[in-house]
């Protein structure tokens, strides 16, 4: 799987291609209300003429894992729609023209060596190429080929490219124990991180998707962990204080901000990743919590218990200018920022059931998505489209995703318990 | 004095130890009442052993609070960690707190359990203590382990105030994570909602 994570994507370096620019179209991202229309036939799998290594590779091998994945990450882009076509129709700008689509994709796969080739074209109904890319990987790898079609396909037409190579790291006690893991963005290819064996939980991603920072009770404390996203790595931040949980990377410099706790008073402290200088950011007497980065470092939200009530609050980094930020419901934790800083997600106590609660913080309105069971821990995708969160809606805690506006709710764990989303935060 | 005499006052002791759960802190009473017997009635038949008589002896919370803790000798209790647990929460000598929803402060009930449980830790100075935080299932994960070490504490700080050296308590939060009753309803949760005492090796 690694090897093949550095063996895919190799840019198309045949002429006929390399002569093309990759991005010709691009849409205005302030338009981005247009949807554009892309048919997607299914690839054409006999090997190209004149290559002697490339062999034939079977409809079944890449049906599930890659063409299906593809034009699932492709119809919940947003941005672009998948047009009807007929069947056994290959790609061309004709095509497009046919069935009222601005774009036709034409995709070419064979096998060599050990390898899946996926060479694919993006055609307009003028007979222009405005993208074109080879990639190549293991049969393991297919999803991953998907994920970075998809991803350049919306670059290419959209500018700004999709997030169906984000991760989502979350808790579960699928082994016995709650553990790491992480899942693709939609939900696959879901795989174990850590392997204490002991009450892991709360993992929080690095701003460059390489690190994740959790607790784990492994030593029968609760302690601060650092791991990198492929499970090794993994190294303990002793901080001399109980709890350290909820803990979180700045998304700028290398300060790790996380709950700590002296003679029982769980305040907001920050320390470096190496686990040096300790520095204590709220000094109340009450349960200061759950401390969560603005996207640019400056502020830092939290929860506190000072009025009575868990209610969210906004600081200063340094922890100067407390500003209290809710004022609905007796109860409200996980605030979760969105990636243009403008708006805060949190958990929201509304009539018993816990739900998401979106905060505008330019003009102070909220309003509820999320909609049956307890629904809390919403965490954000890196493009703000999406928001990943966990309900016990069908008995159990799973995760879910919908939209910001609480449409398209998919369900994304089945096995086991799972809890405590968090998306990857850089785009890749 | 001789053996039979022995044998008679041991086994007024042990009467006396048996009355005392009922009688509370009248500990005269228990002295009128070996007053009454008279030295040259025949010895009573019972033959205690002495050895076991003590560990026979039912403890209540009353007998514990009296300070005759000790008489339960440690060579009794079981070695085991985890079945000493069992067996001295069974027999009420260690007791949990119970809290309020979303509280952290202890309610006198709370106090009374954690009198009990420093009376016997201090008669027992040779198990250290692990308080565990624990929250009902109502609340939100990471505030509830916030809210969890803060009732951890309040216990220690009780049990250390009660004269439990400080230096053999430790804490730990597990907010909502670890429910002892998997249940969703007021009596799952008000079983939820405590700081657990865990004997823990020396």
């Amino acid at each position: 799987m690694k090897r093949s994570l550095i063996a895919i994507a190799l840019a198309l370096s045949a002429a006929s291609l390399a002569a093309q620019s990759q991005i010709v179209t691009t849409v205005d991202p302030s338009q981005a209300a247009k949807v554009l229309k892309i048919a997607i036939p299914f690839p054409e799998l006999t090997p190209p003429a004149g290559n002697a290594n490339a062999v034939a590779v079977a409809q079944e091998v890449v049906h599930a894992p890659f063409f299906s994945v593809l034009t699932r990450d492709i119809a919940a882009s947003g941005v672009l729609a998948i047009a009807a076509i007929p069947p056994n129709v290959p790609a061309s700008a004709n095509l497009a023209k046919q069935v009222g689509a601005d774009f036709a994709l034409q995709m070419k796969m064979w096998t060599e060596a050990n390898d899946v080739v996926v060479e694919a074209r993006l055609l307009d109904t003028t007979g222009g190429q405005p993208f074109g890319k080879r990639y190549r990987g293991v049969v393991a790898s297919l999803p991953l080929m998907a994920h970075s079609l998809a991803t350049d396909l919306v670059r290419a037409i959209y500018g700004k490219p999709g997030i169906f190579l984000s991760r989502i790291a979350f808790a579960s006690d699928r082994t016995g124990n709650w553990e790491i893991w992480l899942m693709d963005w939609d939900g696959q290819n879901q795989r174990q991180i850590t392997q204490h064996g002991a009450l892991s939980i709360l993992p929080s991603w690095s701003p460059d998707n390489e690190r994740m920072v959790y607790t784990s009770f492994a030593r029968g404390t609760s302690d601060m962990y650092i791991i990198n996203r492929r499970g090794g790595g993994r190294i303990r931040i002793p901080t001399n204080l109980a709890l350290n949980t909820s803990a979180t990377f700045s998304p700028v410099g290398n300060d790790i901000a996380f709950v700590g706790s002296v003679n029982g008073n769980p305040d907001i402290y920050l320390i470096k990743d190496d686990g040096s200088n300790v520095r204590r950011l709220t000094s109340s007497a009450t349960i200061e919590s759950t401390p969560e980065w603005s996207p640019n470092g400056r502020q830092i939200s939290f929860t506190s218990g000072r009025s009575g009530t868990p209610q969210i609050y906004v600081m200063d980094a340094e922890g100067t200018n407390v500003r209290r930020i809710s004022f609905e419901g007796e109860w409200n934790d996980d605030a979760s920022w969105s990636p243009d800083g403008e708006q805060l997600a949190y958990t929201s106590r509304v009539n018993g059931r816990f739900q998401i609660r979106i905060m505008n913080l330019v003009t102070g309105q909220s309003r509820i998505v999320a909609g049956e069971g307890s629904n809390e821990q919403p965490a954000w995708s890196p493009d703000g489209r999406w928001i990943a969160f966990q309900s016990n809606r069908s008995g159990a805690w799973q995760l879910y995703r919908m939209r910001v506006d609480g449409s398209d709710i998919q369900q994304l764990t089945t096995s086991g318990e799972n809890k405590e989303p968090d998306w990857s935060k850089k785009i890749e | 004095m001789n053996n039979a005499l022995k044998g008679f006052l041991a086994g007024i002791a042990a009467v006396a130890l048996i009355i005392t759960p009922a009688c509370k802190t009248n500990k005269t009473k228990v002295k009128d009442d070996h007053v009454v017997v008279q030295p040259d009635t025949a010895p009573p038949s019972v033959t205690i052993p002495p050895n076991d008589t003590a560990t026979r002896v039912q403890p209540t919370d009353d007998f514990v609070k009296t300070d005759t803790a000790p008489a339960v000798t440690s060579d009794v209790l079981p070695t085991d960690t985890e079945e000493l647990n069992r067996y001295l929460q069974g027999k009420g000598l260690i007791r949990d707190a119970f809290f309020e929803y979303a509280e952290a402060t202890l309610s006198s009930d709370a106090q009374a359990a954690l009198t009990t449980s420093a009376n016997w830790l201090k008669a027992n100075s040779k198990y250290n203590l692990l308080v565990e935080g624990h929250c009902d299932e109502r609340g939100t994960e990471q505030y509830n382990l916030a809210l969890g070490d803060k009732r951890a504490q309040q216990a220690k700080d009780y049990l250390v105030a009660s004269g439990v050296d400080a230096s053999r308590i430790r804490t730990v939060s597990y907010g909502e994570e670890r429910p002892f009753d998997p249940g969703h309803d007021e009596s799952a949760w008000g079983q939820n909602r405590r700081a657990h005492l865990v004997l823990v090796g020396k």
